[in-house]
Order: C-alpha cells, then sequence, then structure tokens
C-alpha cells in the first residue's frame, strides 16, 4: 500500500495552490509535508484525503487511482489541526465511531477500543466529553480515533501546533513511537521544522505549491538543496552571506569576497571547481559551526560582538562584521562580552556554497 | 427662583452619583423606572384588582371578594374548554411550524444562486400584521369569493366553506398562525445549522457515516437547544394570540374556536366583567411564567453548552 | 483556507426546490398585493383573476377621498397615520434600544447580586398576556392624560422593547473582549470614552440587529394602539382595522392598498438587515 502523485495541481480561480507535485510514500513510511503558512502543504494533504478535488494529474493509493473517488470511498484515516472530535459524544463513543461503518460486532469493537485507550493512555477519561478535555487529552483521542482503524494511509494535519513547548515534546515522542507501529504511509502536515525532523522518515519541504526537496531529514539538513531550504531548516537560522569568488587559489582554497571588503579563504572541494572566477555565490554556515577565535585567520571574519542571547545550555551570539549579522551559537561557558572584537573561523568542511539559488559543494555533516 | 449651589456641593453630589459603585445601578435605572411604571405597577394593580369585582362599565365602588374570582374561573366549565381548545391550537401550530420551520432551515442551509432573494419571500409572512393576516385569511378561507373554496371546487362540487365546522375553523386558524411563524423556526433552526463548523462533517466524511449518524451525531445536538427555543418561545406566544383568531372567526362557531385569551378578552370587553377577565388573565401568566421559567432554563444552558 | 463555517454550496437544483417553496409561502401575501391594484368587481371575482387590468385607484383612495358628487377630492388622514406609525415605532424602539442599552452595559460590566433575578424578572414582562394589563394602563392614562398623545403610547412601546433590548445588547456586549477594553483604560480614557469609544462601535451591527427586530414586533401592534391612541396619533394597524368594521362589504383592494404600503418599509429594512437578524431571533446565543 502505498501513495503516489503525479502532477497533482490544486487552483482556486487564478490562484495555483498545489502546482504539479510529484511523491511517493511508502509502505510503513513516514513523510512530513513541511513549509510555511500557504505553500499548500495543507491542500495536499486535502487532495489525498478527497476532501478537496484535484485539478490535474493523478493521485494513487495502493496502486489505485482514487482521483473520483469520495474521501469515505478511499478508507483514508485523518486526524485533523482542530481535533474535530465530535462534542455531543464521549471519549469511547469518539474512538470508536468510525467502526459503526465497518459492521463489527460489538466485542470486536471493545477489544479494539482497550487496545487503542491502552496505548494512548486514554482509560482514565474515556466517559468525558470533549469540551471537558485538555488540549493534550483531545489530541491524543484525534490520533486514537485515525488508529483505531485499519485504512490504506494516515493523515495528519498539523497534529502538535496546538500544544504548548512541554506538551509538544511529550507529544512529539509518543506519537513517533505510534507511528512506527503502523505499517501504512503517513502523510504528516507541520510548519514545525523540529516536528519534521524527529518524527518523519522523510521529509518534503515546501514553497508556493512547490516541493523544494524530498529527503531524509538527515539530508535535508545536512545538505539542503537550495537557499530557500538552507534558510529554512534549522534553528537559529543558517548564515547566509553573498560573496563573490575572487578566483581560485592554491592548493584547492579558494578566496572568497564577503561584501564589505572582508575575504575568506577556504577549501573548494571538487565540485566547485567549475565554478569561474568572478561568480556570485551565497556562503551558508550553521551557526553552531562557527568557531569564536580571538586571533585572525585565513578562513575567519572579524566582527564585534552587537549582542548575546543565552539558551541555557547554549549561547548565541550576533557579531556583526559591518555588513552583515552573523550568528553564533557556542557553548554556555564560553566567555563573551557585548563589543568584544573576535573573529569568526569558517572551519573546513562545513560551509555551504549556493550558485545560483542551488546548492553547488556543500560541506560535510555538520553538528546539529 | 434659582438657586446658586456652591461648587463644591455640587461637585459632592454629582461625584456620588459617578461613583463606580452606583455606575451599574445608575445605568439599570432609567429601564427600570419605565418598566416599573408601564408593566409593573399596572400588573400590581390589575393583580389586586382580581381580588375585587370591579365592573369597568359600572360606576359604584367595587367589593373585596378574596379568591371568588379564581374559585368562580377555575371551577367554570366552559372555562377548561376553553384551555383545551388553547392546547389544541397551540399544540398542533406549534407542531405544524417546527416541522415545516425545520424542513425550510434544511432547504436554505447551503448557499445557492438568489438564496437571499428567496429567503425575504420566505420571511414575508411574519412581516404582515395579526390584522392583515386575519383580514385576508378570512377572504381566502371566504365559501364564496375565497381562493380556498375555489380550488377546493377545482376537484370537488359545492362551495367549500372551511369556517363553518368546528374543525375546518381551527384548520384555518390553525393553518394562518402555523404559515406567518414557520419561518420564525426557520430562522432560529437555520441559526443552528449554520454555526456547525465544517471540519465535523468533514471527520464524519472520512470516518465513512451514515448519514443518518451524521444528523444524529452533529447536526442534530447543534440544533436541538434551538429548537426547544423555538418550541418554548412560540408556545408562549401562540398562547397569548387573539388578534388572528378574533378577525377569523370571532372564536366560532360558536366557540369552538375560542381560546382562553379570546375568553378574556370577552369577559373584559364585551361583559365587562372586568375582575372575573383579570383574575383568568393572571392564571394564564402563572402558566406562562412556568413556561417562562424552562425558556430561560434552556436558554442559560445553551449558552452554557456553547461549543 | 477554506473558512471554518462555511456552509457549502448547492447549485441551481437547490433554487428552483427553494423557489417553489418561497412562492407558495409569499403566495397569500402576493394576492393581497395584487388584490391592491384590482378593481372592487376584480377582487372579488370568481374565479380569481391572475391577469386584470391593474388600477391605482385603491392607492389613491388610500390618500384621497372623493366627496359624494365625484368632483372634489380631500386627503384622507393616512398619510398621518403612515407617519404615526413610523414615527411612534421608530422612537420607541430607539429609545428601548438607547436605555436598553446602558442599562445591558450595567448588566455586563457591572454585575449585581442576584443579577439573573434581575433579568428574569425584566423577561416576565414580555412574556404577558396584554390583556392583564391594559385596564390598569388605560386607567392609568386616562387619569394622567396621557391616552390620546403621542408620550403615553410612546412610553408604553418603549417599555415593550426595553427587556428585548437589554437581552440581546448584553449578549453582545458579553461577548466584546474585556482587554481591548482594559487598554484602552490604560491609554487614560475615561469610562464614557470607553464605552462610546471601545464598545459601542464593536456592536453596531448588533444595535442594527436589535432595532431592526423591536420595529418588526413594535410596527404591527394594534391592541393597545388600539385602546391608547386617539385621532391624532392613531397607528395603521389601527385605522385599518376601523376601515374594516363599519362596512357591510370590506373594501379589500382598499385594504389591500393599505397592507402593501405599510408592508414596503419593513420590507426594506428586513431586507438590508437580514443577516443581523439571523442573530437577533437566537438572541445571541449562537455566535456566527
Amino acid at each position: 500500500m502505498s501513495i503516489e502523485l503525479r502532477g497533482a495541481t490544486k487552483r482556486y480561480g487564478s490562484l495555483t495552490a498545489v502546482d504539479a507535485i510529484d511523491l511517493d510514500i511508502e509502505d510503513g513510511q513516514v513523510l512530513c509535508l513541511l513549509g510555511p503558512s500557504g505553500c499548500g502543504k495543507t491542500t495536499t494533504l486535502r487532495m489525498i484525503a478527497g476532501l478537496e478535488r484535484c485539478d490535474e494529474g493523478d493521485i494513487r493509493i495502493g496502486g489505485r487511482r482514487v482521483n473520483d473517488l469520495a474521501a469515505r470511498e478511499r478508507d483514508v484515516a485523518m486526524s485533523f489541526q482542530f481535533y474535530a472530535l465530535y462534542p455531543s459524544l464521549t471519549v469511547a463513543e469518539n474512538l470508536v465511531f468510525p467502526l459503526h461503518a465497518e459492521g463489527l460486532s460489538r466485542a470486536e469493537i471493545e477489544t479494539k477500543l482497550a487496545a487503542v485507550a491502552q496505548v494512548l493512555q486514554l482509560e482514565p477519561i474515556l466517559e468525558r466529553k470533549p469540551g471537558q478535555l485538555a488540549e493534550g487529552e483531545k489530541q491524543r483521542v484525534a490520533v486514537g480515533r485515525s488508529i483505531i482503524r485499519d485504512p490504506t494511509c494516515f493523515l495528519f494535519d498539523e497534529p502538535l501546533s496546538r500544544l504548548d513547548v512541554q506538551l509538544r515534546e511529550t507529544m512529539r515522542g509518543e506519537i513517533k513511537e505510534v507511528l512506527q507501529g503502523l505499517s501504512r504511509p503517513t502523510v504528516i502536515v507541520t510548519h514545525d521544522q523540529l516536528e519534521a525532523l524527529t518524527m518523519a522518515d522523510r521529509i518534503a519541504v515546501m514553497r508556493d505549491g512547490r516541493i523544494e526537496q524530498v529527503d531524509t531529514p538527515a539530508t535535508v539538513f545536512g545538505r539542503p538543496a537550495n537557499l530557500f531550504v538552507a534558510g529554512f531548516i534549522g534553528t537559529p537560522q543558517m548564515n547566509l552571506l553573498p560573496a563573490v569568488l575572487d578566483g581560485p587559489g592554491e592548493g584547492g582554497r579558494g578566496t572568497f569576497r564577503i561584501e564589505g571588503g572582508q575575504s575568506l579563504s577556504l577549501d573548494i572541494g571538487a565540485g566547485l571547481a567549475e565554478l569561474p572566477s568572478g561568480a556570485e555565490v551565497v556562503l551558508g554556515i550553521r551557526p553552531r559551526n562557527l568557531e569564536i577565535l580571538s586571533e585572525a585567520a585565513a578562513d575567519s571574519l572579524s566582527s564585534t560582538i552587537d549582542l548575546i542571547e543565552p539558551m541555557g545550555a547554549e549561547t548565541l551570539a550576533h557579531l556583526n562584521d559591518g555588513e552583515h549579522d552573523i550568528r553564533v551559537v557556542t557553548d554556555w561557558r564560553t566567555s563573551l562580552a557585548e563589543g568584544e572584537r573576535v573573529h569568526a573561523r569558517f572551519p573546513p568542511g562545513s560551509t555551504h556554497v549556493f550558485h545560483g539559488e542551488r546548492l553547488l559543494g556543500s560541506a560535510g555533516e555538520g553538528r546539529a | 427662583m434659582t438657586r446658586t449651589t456652591p461648587a463644591a456641593e455640587r461637585e459632592g453630589f454629582l461625584a456620588w452619583l459617578g461613583a463606580p459603585e452606583r455606575r451599574g445601578p445608575l445605568l439599570v435605572a432609567p429601564a427600570i423606572a419605565v418598566l416599573f411604571v408601564m408593566n409593573i405597577f399596572p400588573l400590581l394593580w390589575s393583580f389586586g384588582l382580581s381580588f375585587f369585582n370591579y365592573r369597568a362599565n359600572r360606576q359604584r365602588e367595587p367589593d373585596f371578594v378574596g379568591l371568588r374570582n379564581f374559585e368562580r374561573v377555575l371551577t367554570d366549565d366552559d372555562v377548561w374548554e376553553r384551555f383545551q381548545t388553547t392546547a389544541l391550537i397551540v399544540g398542533s401550530s406549534v407542531l405544524l411550524q417546527l416541522v415545516v420551520g425545520f424542513l425550510l432551515a434544511m432547504l436554505f442551509a447551503r448557499q445557492f444562486p438568489l438564496r437571499r432573494l428567496l429567503m425575504m419571500l420566505v420571511l414575508t409572512p411574519m412581516m404582515l400584521s395579526f390584522v392583515s393576516v386575519g383580514v385576508f385569511f378570512k377572504l381566502y378561507y371566504e365559501p364564496t369569493f375565497g381562493l380556498l373554496s375555489w380550488f377546493v371546487n377545482l376537484f370537488h362540487d359545492g362551495s367549500f366553506a372551511l369556517l363553518a365546522t368546528p374543525e375546518g375553523a381551527l384548520a384555518g386558524i390553525i393553518l394562518a398562525d402555523a404559515w406567518m411563524w414557520s419561518p420564525f423556526v426557520m430562522l432560529l433552526v437555520l441559526a443552528g445549522l449554520v454555526s456547525v463548523p465544517k471540519y465535523l462533517y468533514e471527520a464524519a466524511e472520512i470516518d465513512r457515516a451514515s448519514a443518518w449518524r451524521r444528523f444524529r451525531t452533529i447536526t442534530f445536538p447543534y440544533i436541538k437547544s434551538l429548537l426547544l427555543l423555538a418550541v418554548l418561545f412560540r408556545t408562549i406566544e401562540t398562547f397569548k394570540i387573539f388578534d388572528i383568531i378574533y378577525i377569523i372567526t370571532e372564536g366560532g362557531p360558536g366557540t369552538a374556536t375560542e381560546t382562553i385569551a379570546v375568553n378574556v378578552y370577552r369577559l373584559a370587553f364585551q361583559n365587562f366583567r372586568t375582575s372575573q377577565s383579570t383574575a383568568l388573565g393572571y392564571i394564564i401568566l402563572f402558566i406562562v411564567i412556568v413556561l417562562t421559567n424552562l425558556y430561560l432554563y434552556s436558554v442559560n444552558r445553551r449558552t452554557q453548552e456553547a461549543i | 483556507m477554506a473558512r471554518r463555517f462555511d456552509i457549502g454550496t448547492a447549485g441551481w437544483g437547490r433554487s428552483a426546490l427553494a423557489f417553489v417553496v418561497g412562492l407558495v409561502y409569499f403566495f397569500p401575501v402576493l394576492w393581497i398585493i395584487l388584490t391592491a391594484f384590482k378593481t372592487r368587481p376584480d377582487a372579488l371575482a370568481i374565479p380569481p383573476k391572475l391577469f386584470f387590468t391593474p388600477t391605482l385607484d385603491n392607492f389613491r383612495s388610500v390618500f384621497f377621498r372623493t366627496s359624494s358628487s365625484g368632483d372634489s377630492s380631500q386627503a384622507t388622514d393616512f398619510v398621518l397615520y403612515f407617519f404615526n406609525s413610523i414615527f411612534i415605532a421608530g422612537t420607541a424602539v430607539l429609545l428601548a434600544v438607547i436605555i436598553g442599552t446602558l442599562a445591558a452595559y450595567a448588566f455586563s460590566r457591572h454585575p449585581l447580586r442576584g443579577n439573573d433575578t434581575y433579568l428574569f424578572i425584566i423577561l416576565t414582562t414580555r412574556m404577558m398576556p396584554p390583556i392583564i394589563v391594559i385596564i390598569p394602563i388605560f386607567l392609568m392614562f386616562r387619569v394622567t392624560g396621557l391616552a390620546g398623545g403621542y408620550w403615553g403610547i410612546l412610553l408604553l412601546y418603549t417599555a415593550f422593547n426595553i427587556p428585548f433590548s437589554i437581552w440581546l445588547v448584553k449578549s453582545f456586549f458579553d461577548e466584546l473582549n474585556p482587554e481591548i477594553e482594559d487598554a484602552a483604560r490604560m491609554n487614560g480614557a475615561s469610562d464614557w470614552r470607553v464605552f462610546f469609544g471601545v464598545c459601542i462601535p464593536q456592536i453596531l451591527a448588533g444595535l442594527a440587529a436589535t432595532f431592526v427586530f423591536g420595529l418588526i414586533l413594535t410596527w404591527n401592534e394594534f391592541l393597545f394602539a388600539l385602546l391608547l391612541t386617539g385621532v391624532e396619533t392613531r397607528t395603521v394597524p389601527v385605522a385599518m382595522a376601523r376601515t374594516l368594521g363599519g362596512e357591510v362589504g370590506a373594501d379589500y383592494g382598499l385594504l389591500a392598498a393599505i397592507v402593501t404600503l405599510f408592508l414596503i418599509p419593513i420590507f426594506f429594512v428586513t431586507f438590508l438587515l437580514q443577516n443581523q437578524l439571523l442573530r437577533g431571533v437566537t438572541f445571541g446565543t449562537v455566535k456566527k
């Protein structure tokens, strides 16, 4: 049982919400649709569910073309952003609601109910009504209503967006466990990258109705395909510095002239060898990969510390090289002072080079 | 003679008046004043009146008769008959209003071309005065000139006098009242239907729920309390109606359609048994208050349950 | 993203059905309007005439009365009655909304002990049969000289509309977000400014609905108007009843003309504020 989208398109009048996207989700795989609001991720999910008509293209579930099937005929399970729990039914009744269409016996229904209640720890609240539940409980009931069935696939629309930070952390882990027990393709829509990075087997980053990159979380993080993905994934945001390649230097090193006059001398791997001199590029480096030195080096930029934000185990320092705000994250024990003059070093193998918006040469694995 | 008030004294009074604790009562005062003069006071007066044997067309001083008026009213068989008639009319009309109103609401629960205009057409009955409705429905029911008889004559020979028989007269009144007020029920139910969040229906679609189950689980709970509101409100109002019945049938034929309200009017303005009529009126009031309590209770529950 | 409370669309099929239903409902009213344009024989013709040559005579008769010799015509007092209806209903409902709003604000923002009891009592005044109070009120009016004048009936109608106004407007106030008022107060606004500048603008639509609803209820009122208005202050429903009574065969054409004219303002106002009406009918317990 897999999900396939080929050229799926959805239009609202003159607005193209989803623009000819291709997706493949295998059995048992969890795919996250990640992106800013309005990028079309929820619309895509609803097209798979059958709540929105697909204007062009094909959608296949389990090999069967479902474009013309109503949602109820597709046998999909969906958990809604606002939970959509039936207010007049108790939790138990909400959970077994989808089973009415399957013609099961009382005993079978009871068994399934007990199983789900146990997995999601819903036993204490089975007799309550949605109006009496806390957000986290509602969310678990919504998930429970999905997994009590054996549908062709599972769809989740922003499952954790309404929970507070702490609850989100707990639920993230719980949901991941639950998802691992399912053997059907699962699609999760979220705007929270941490959720995506944690729960997904693969992430599809979307923007303006198009997919920018589909890859494992590690790849999306470590080798972002373009500037958008690079800037979207990772907090604090990756530093993106426009630069001009002065010319290949000796020994596989290149000199990049940064706006504002400073230069960086960095390793250029094989992939960057074809870059002509004078090429305009964007250098990207994650805040945690930058090193702070007290002495200048060939691969460092001198800057002043503008602002220090303690973040607990780490510290976020905003450096200013005269033109750009450079974010650096260091261990909390590093001594820094605002106004101090330091040098931000671009260690070998940690800088991404983007040419014409797309990743050309990338560094190796960076720290998360 | 004008008296100049020292500024401080004036300020003091205004300050006292404008103090925060007095703000609430101050704002409510005009309303209470008007209501008291126009409603409460006359209410109390007439309550007192019901213990006397006041007759408005006689000049002599009324004597105190205690509960005799109430006694007389409650033991009067005719009065019980009136109650029955009233119950029949109120029950049938409200039931009809409910069913038709509900169906109308289901019809208008979706957006479609010309919806606004068509809804206005359906709302017009409510906008007419009782007198207008009474006069013209009487015309429609008229055996010789009326539309209804003409229509019936297409299928049946002989003139059709709806109002000649008790059953017919009752039907005529119930029809007129239900016609007028089913749009009101429609509005209430529509308000409920429209407030159901769309995603609940989507969830039901995903859950493959049947249409009946969808209605029972999602739609009905939302409109249940509104339907109750409609029933109570319309019952109370129909209980009180007088104009329509009086104009169409004058309570006839005989006393077949004479409801309590008409009876009270007759007592008061035709027989001039003023005190007796007020006694009867108070019994009606009592019933209405009981119903109102139920009505308020359900409104409160509705606001608490607001999902 | 689709609106949460979208009611979904249906097509022309439903329009057709609604058209039929609407027509059935509207038919009695339509007939009245048609009758207004009919001559006397046409109005009572059997079989009923759907097509006829229309005449404006009835409308003319509403406003002018020809003397028996047929050559001079005299204005009837109908314009006065019409004016009275508009003036009395409009003013009374307006007053009721104003007074009611003040009281509603108090009930909502400065709740007293026993708030609910007061509200209940206020509501019961609406629920009682008119018959009970009509005698005392009539006597009261006679004694104070209010009978037959504007003030009396105005005051009475205001009293009619106050309970309902209070209930409705209070529900609107209850729904407002108090944080906005707090913010205004912290910016130094006096309580009056908060009331007029912050609260009232937000519920303006609701006030409009309350006004319309009250207008509909008061416009058609008959019983009290019958007993308490005089020759100068008579309203249209009373005038209509007088036209009806005392004539051997009622002049349905004339009556129809009156009803039609009388219907127009209400129809117009309702049409404009259709959406707000939905809210008013449910006493604000349903949010849209």
